[in-house]
Formats: structure tokens, sequence, C-alpha cells
């Protein structure tokens, strides 16, 4: 419209100028005219004058009007000049605006204007693509359309939010519903503007951010299945960073250590949490893990700083490739309640142990009783029977006599039925040739928690290369277990000193093998001393007074001697011999 | 071991009592026979329950002494198997071992005393008189009741109506209207009654009626 307006003005300028030269040229023609008619007359010099002032006054005009065009020429020029450019320029901003055009419909990012009110002013195509509308059904529309009902509060306060902050950006992560009801995870980043007809508006631009947000999800939730696992196992990883040696725990590595959860601990400090009677140990395996890049497994204990101990087992693993910039990865397993389970059933199997050996003594001892106490009772029985005979009017003394004879008798049946438990016990062993030593160690595995409860120190004095004894394994094993039981009961009230034990293995001088072990304890009564080893004699309010009763038996069926003295210092040392085994015997 | 009787209808009450011993220890059997012996008792000794109660028993008062821990049936399983079988003699158990439920159960099932071996010989001799002793009167009783039991067989069916009325306490005059006979003939019944059941006057026959656990068959109220 603009530039048709200025070509007619042009249009116009030049037919005022035609105008003009053809009214001049007129004049002209009328002058000469009048001077041709009228003829010349020179003696009327004011007419001449106004012929001159005329035809000057014409020149000037013709002078004036060529001077005009040219300028108005020129003028033509520079204007159709500058209608070009124009035209140039509103070309250009044209395409230009197509081309915004282009990428604010098509670019990949939901773009929205909402006023005030929330009512949709404008949105991409991509935008209303994206959320299954086309543009026209979203236009005037609420905006909380496109949110599902839970997120419509959180969309209307965020819009609120960027109207109170004119200018400013805001970004916010949200769901959004499509019109086939399906949802959508974005991430909007809006400002509000305000328009140059003073109308608020909020600009919105969202990207869809479902991808990421599902991948963060699994991410987290297979975090929380990890954390998860790791509680329920009582196993923290662990990982030390290359360079910085830092190290990196997990949730539950934290929990069992006891430190509040931190990006990362520094090792002095976890050194800080082992048991110091463990530390050393730990420090070298990892010490030797860094430099032989190997890797390593061991049990140690921590020291919480209530005072109680946990059991953890690490295991680690150095990786080959450092550039995940870690050096090694762990697993570190709290194996408190483990150790604690493997230490009552110690000492269920300990107590069970004593049990059956306690009933099946018990029952050996009820059924000798039985069989000694009926011969007994018929002894007793009968010598009553013997008294009435003879104190008979007369006395009979034959059937006294006969009397006397069934005593005899039920006695040496008495007899019979000892001789027959000596033979049982006998029969039982299975004698080997065995190596002391070994039987001692076998031993010493079995009580190895028995001292450590009681807090009794175990020195062990193996003379080396002892020749083999031929005796019953089970049998020594017994021997052994009962005198070290009995020394670390004996020392039960030692306070004032440590609690030592001392088993001694050596050849004496008759070329026996002699087995002592000694205690600390209460020691022997000299009273006492020569009822050690009878049955039923005890101290001990417990015990059955069986124990070394049966001991000496065994010894003394193995052809040996077990004897006991008081030490020169506190305590006792009980003994036993057992001749050697000779090849030939066997 | 002494030979038995053949017969134990031809006993009395009069007769030499026995022991009987079970256990399966010889030694312990003989020696029980020895000591009874020697104050003069009758003995007689089995090694098992069985061969007790293959046995015949001669009809005196007597007593058993049973080991409590027999083979095959315990001492408390005989016992309850001689209950069972209705032969009523009492126990003297013996034990090797002083079990207290055992010694429970065994009095409760009316075991006369619990030894404990070896026991005193003068405790056993006092547990043998007592349970001897209680034996003879338990037998007198059942004696007595059976010779009732038998006179009382000897009656007529009228007798016996006529008995249980009298020993109600009615007096001839309301018998003889209670059954529809003359009086005379009450009285005659009543003479024979006296006679077969040996009573000696009307006390005894209604104690010996007691006894018998007979009343009238249309219990009246006594006047």
């Amino acid at each position: 419209m603009l530039p048709m307006m200025r070509n007619q003005t042009l249009k116009s300028w030049r037919s005022a100028e035609q105008w003009l030269l053809g009214s001049m040229v007129l004049a002209l023609a009328m002058a000469a005219f009048i001077w041709l008619v009228l003829g010349p007359a020179p003696a009327a010099p004011a007419y001449l004058t106004a012929v001159v002032l005329l035809i000057a006054s014409l020149l000037a005009s013709l002078i004036m009007m060529l001077r005009v065009g040219t300028t108005r020429r020129q003028m033509e020029a520079v204007l159709h000049g500058r209608a070009r450019a124009e035209q140039h320029a509103i070309e250009a901003l044209r395409y230009s605006e197509a081309q915004w055009k282009e990428v604010f419909e098509h670019n990949p990012v939901m773009y929205f204007m909402v006023d005030a009110a929330g009512t949709v002013l404008s949105v991409n195509t991509f935008g209303a693509a994206q959320l299954g509308y086309s543009v026209s059904e979203l236009l005037g529309q609420s905006v909380l359309k496109v949110f599902p009902a839970e997120e419509q509060r959180a969309a209307q306060s965020n819009v609120a939010i960027c109207l109170e902050n004119i200018g400013q950006t805001h970004s916010w992560e949200i769901r959004k519903v499509r019109k086939d009801g399906s949802a959508l995870w974005v991430r909007e980043n809006a400002k509000a503007v305000r328009r140059v007809d003073n109308q608020l508006i909020v600009l919105i631009a969202c990207e869809d951010i479902t991808e990421r947000k599902d991948a963060e999800n699994a991410l987290r939730q297979s975090e929380m299945y990890q954390a998860e696992a790791q509680r329920l196992s009582h196993t923290g990883s662990f990982g030390r960073r290359v360079g910085s040696g830092e190290i990196i725990w997990s949730e539950e590595t934290f929990r069992i250590f006891g430190f509040d959860k931190a990006p990362s601990v520094q090792l002095a400090a976890v050194m800080q949490r082992i048991h110091p009677d463990d530390r050393a140990r730990v420090q070298r395996t990892i010490d030797r893990a860094s430099i032989d890049e190997k890797d390593f497994e061991l049990g140690y204990r921590l020291l919480m700083p209530d005072g109680s101990v946990k059991h953890v087992h690490a295991t680690a693993h150095t990786v080959a490739d450092a550039s995940s910039g870690i050096e090694f990865v762990g697993a570190v397993t709290d194996v408190t309640a483990r150790k604690q389970a493997e230490v009552e059933l110690h000492e269920a199997q300990t107590n069970l142990a004593h049990v059956t050996r306690v009933t099946a003594l018990g029952e050996m001892a009820a059924s000798i009783a039985h069989e000694v106490n009926q011969p007994l009772a018929a002894v007793v029985t009968n010598a009553a029977a013997c008294l009435r005979w003879l104190d008979r009017e007369p006395a009979n003394l034959k059937e006294a006599r006969g009397t006397l004879r069934s005593i005899i008798n039920d006695g040496n049946r008495a007899g019979e039925v000892i001789q027959r438990v000596r033979a049982l016990v006998n029969k039982t062993t299975d004698r080997k040739a065995l190596h002391i030593n070994e039987v001692v160690n076998e031993v010493m595995s079995l009580v190895h928690h028995e001292l450590f409860s009681h807090r009794v120190a175990l020195r062990l004095d193996l003379a080396p290369a002892l020749p083999p004894v031929l005796a019953d394994r089970i049998q020594l094993q017994q021997v052994i277990l009962n005198l070290v039981v009995n020394g670390i009961e004996a020392m039960q009230q030692v306070k004032d000193r440590p609690r030592e034990l001392v088993i001694r293995t050596l050849q004496d001088e008759t070329s026996q093998v002699l087995v002592t072990v000694s205690d600390v304890g209460v020691g022997v009564a000299a009273e006492n001393a020569d009822r050690l080893f009878d049955a039923f004699f005890t101290t001990k309010s417990s015990g059955m007074g069986m124990g070394l009763s049966i001991c000496r038996s065994i010894v003394d069926a193995h052809g040996g001697r077990l004897s006991a003295s008081g030490n020169t210092g506190p305590g006792a040392t009980f003994q036993f011999t057992l001749p050697l085994h000779r090849e030939d015997s066997t | 071991m002494t030979g038995r009787p053949a017969s134990r209808d031809t006993l009395t009450s009069a007769e030499e009592p026995v022991v009987f011993v079970v256990d399966d220890d010889a030694s312990m059997r003989e020696a029980l026979s020895n000591l009874f012996r020697s104050v003069g008792l009758r003995v007689e000794v089995f090694g098992s329950a069985h061969e007790f109660l293959q046995s015949t028993l001669p009809n005196v008062a007597s007593c058993l002494i049973l080991d409590i821990r027999l083979p095959r049936l315990s001492g408390l399983d005989f016992q309850a198997e001689l209950a069972k079988a209705d032969i009523r003699i009492p126990i003297i158990f013996m034990t090797g071992h002083g079990d207290i439920p055992m010694t429970v159960r065994a009095m409760k099932a009316g075991a006369v005393d619990f030894l404990t071996k070896p026991f005193r010989d003068q405790d056993m001799l006092d547990a043998v008189t007592t349970a001897i002793e209680r034996d003879r009167v338990s037998r007198d009783e059942a004696r007595v009741l059976s010779g009732l039991h038998a006179r009382f067989a000897t009656l007529t069916p009228r007798e016996r109506e006529v008995m249980a009325l009298v020993t109600a306490g009615r007096m001839n005059k309301q018998i003889a209207a209670e059954i529809g006979i003359a009086e005379i003939t009450v009285k005659i019944h009543r003479g024979h009654i006296m006679r077969k059941m040996t009573a000696k006057s009307l006390p005894d026959l209604v104690r010996m009626a007691e006894m018998l656990g007979i009343g009238p068959a249309a219990g009246g109220p006594q006047t």
C-alpha cells in the first residue's frame, strides 16, 4: 500500500511540471503574437519594457523549470532508490519472520505463551503435537488442560511464581498429560514478561524428559534394591579413588562402621574404628594388597564407640582398568550375628558333649549299680536268715552252712560284675600308634573357646619328634580334655594373677612319653591328695567326681600312670606317662 | 520246694499260710526262701510272673513278694493282671531303685508295702506278717459269705420271699396278708428258714440277710 502511494505523488509532480512548461510556452506565443500584430512601437518604451519584462520572466521561468526538473529527477532517483531498499528490507524481514516462525513451530521444544489467568495465547505446532493436540485445540483454553489433576496445583503455583518475579527465568520438572491420557515428564523454563500493550504474559519452553526420568527412576529403584539387599545381607560396599586415596562407602558400610554418611572417608578414620588388636594386621594386609595389586580377604573386629565389638569380613578386588578412577572395590559383611551363633553353637556342643558324657556315665553307673545290688541284697538277706538259723533252739547248723555258701556265691557274683565292667571298658578301646602332640593339638581346638571365655592363657611346650605311643585316640583326648577343663575350673577364682595353663610333652628318663598339665589355680589340698582319683570324690559343686577316676583307669589301661602334685608356686600339675609303641608289639 | 496241696476247697483258714516270691534273680529267690523258712514260714518261689500264673494256688492265707523289675511283664503290669483275673492277694514290692512314681503307682493299686533292696530282714518279715493277716481276714469273710450263699441256695422260692419280709421286720400276720397265705403257713416257713440258715435268733437272720444283701421285693415302709 505504502509504495503505491509514493508512486502517485511522483506522477502528480510530473504533470505539474508539464503544466507549468505548457503555460509558459503559451504566454511566450501570446507575447510574440501581440508584437507581430501591433507592430513595433519604438515610441512606446513602457510597452517595450513590458515585453522585455515578459520575455525575461519567461526565460527566468524556463530556467527555473529546468532547474526544478533536474532537482525533481534527482529527488525521484533518490526516492526510487529508497523505495527499492525499503522493499528489500521488507522482503528480508518477511523471510526472517518465516524462518523464525518455522523455528518456533518446529523446534523440538514445546513453547507456550499464557496470560496471567493461564489461558493459552500461543503454542507451537510441535508443542501441541507432543501433547496430541492441534494448535487450535489449545488456543484460548486453560493451560491446566495439559496437566494431570494432581499436578495442576503445582502448575498454577509455578505460573504464579513467574508472575511475581517478572523477567526472571524459573525452571521446574512436572508431569503433563496428553490428549490420549498418557503421561510425560517435562522440564519447563518459564519467565513472565510485560508485553507492549502492558499485558502480562508467561512464556514457557518445555522439553520432554520422560526418558531421563524413567532412567532416573530405574536407577533410583536399582539403588534402592541394592541398598535394601545390602541392608538385608549386612554387606556394604567400598572403593578407593585413585590418587586422593579417598574411600567411597555405600550406605550400609557407613551403618556397619557406625559413621555418619559422607561423600567419602579417610583411611585413617577407618583404621581408628578397627579393633586395636586387629589394626596392625589389617594395615599389613591393605599395604600388601596395594603393592601386589592383588585381591584380598580378611576378617577383623571393629570397636564401636559404645564399646561393643563387631566382627566383619571384608573382601576386595583390584580394578585392572583404572579409567573409572577407582583402584579397588570391595564388600564388607557384618558377621557379628554369625560369630555369635558360632559361639553359641560351640557352647551348645560343649554342653551337649558334657551332658552326653554325664548321661552315658550315669546310665552306666545305674546299670552297674543294679548289677551289683542284686547279689548284695541276696548277701544281706542270706546273712539275716543265717543268723536266724543259728538263733534257733537248737541252732540249725545245716541250714546255716548252706546259707553261708550262698553268701559266698553271691559275693563272687558281685565281683564278677565288676570284672565284666572292666573287660567292657578295655574291649571298646581302639589302640593305634599315634603322636601325642597331635592329640594335644586336637584337644586344644576343642577347648580354644573355653580358654578364651575364661581368659586363660595357654602355653604349649611340646617336645618335637616324640616317638609314637600305642593308645586309643578318643580316650587319650578324653584324659587331656578332662585335665585341661579341671585346670581351667581350678583357676576360675583366680583374680590376682594371670591365669595360665601349661601343657608339656616330653620323654622322661625311662623314655616313656610324659604329658603334664599345669595350672596356677587353687592347687590340691594335702588331705585330698590321695583321694583325688577315687570315684565319686569331688570338691566341685557340679561335678560327679568321676572325671579323674575315669582318667586314671584309662591311663592304667594303657599301661601308664596318672598322678597329681602341688606346684612350688600356686596351682597343681597333673601328669601321665604312656609307654612307647614298639613296632614288634603290634 | 514243698509239695502243693491237691485241692483248695478242702483246706481251711487254720492251715499254714504261704509266701509266694516272684523274682527273676535266682540268688535273691533263694535268699528270700531261706529267710522265710528260717522263721518257719511256708514259701514258694517263681522265676517269672508267667510261672506264678501257671501254678495252682492253695486256698490258704498268703501274700506275694514281687520284684518290680521283672523281665517281659513288669511287676506293676503283673499287679494289674492279677486284679483283672480277680486274684486278690496282698503284694509286697521289691525294687533295686527307689523309684517314687513307681512306688506311688504300686501303693495306689493296693500294694501292702514297698521295700528297696537290700532291705532289713525284719522289715520284710513285718510286711509279710501284715499281708498274711490281711489276707486271712478277707479269706474268712469270703468263706462266711460263701457258706451263707450255699445255705440260702437251699431255700425254696417261697421261703426266700418270706425271709426277705421277716428280716425287713414284718409281723407274721402282715406277711400272710401280703403274699396271700395263711398265718400258720408263714410260721411253718419261718421255722424252715431258721433251720436251713442255721440262724440262732431273728437278729442273727437279719445280719445274714444284710450280708447276702437281700430285702423285701416290694419294699414297704418298716413299722
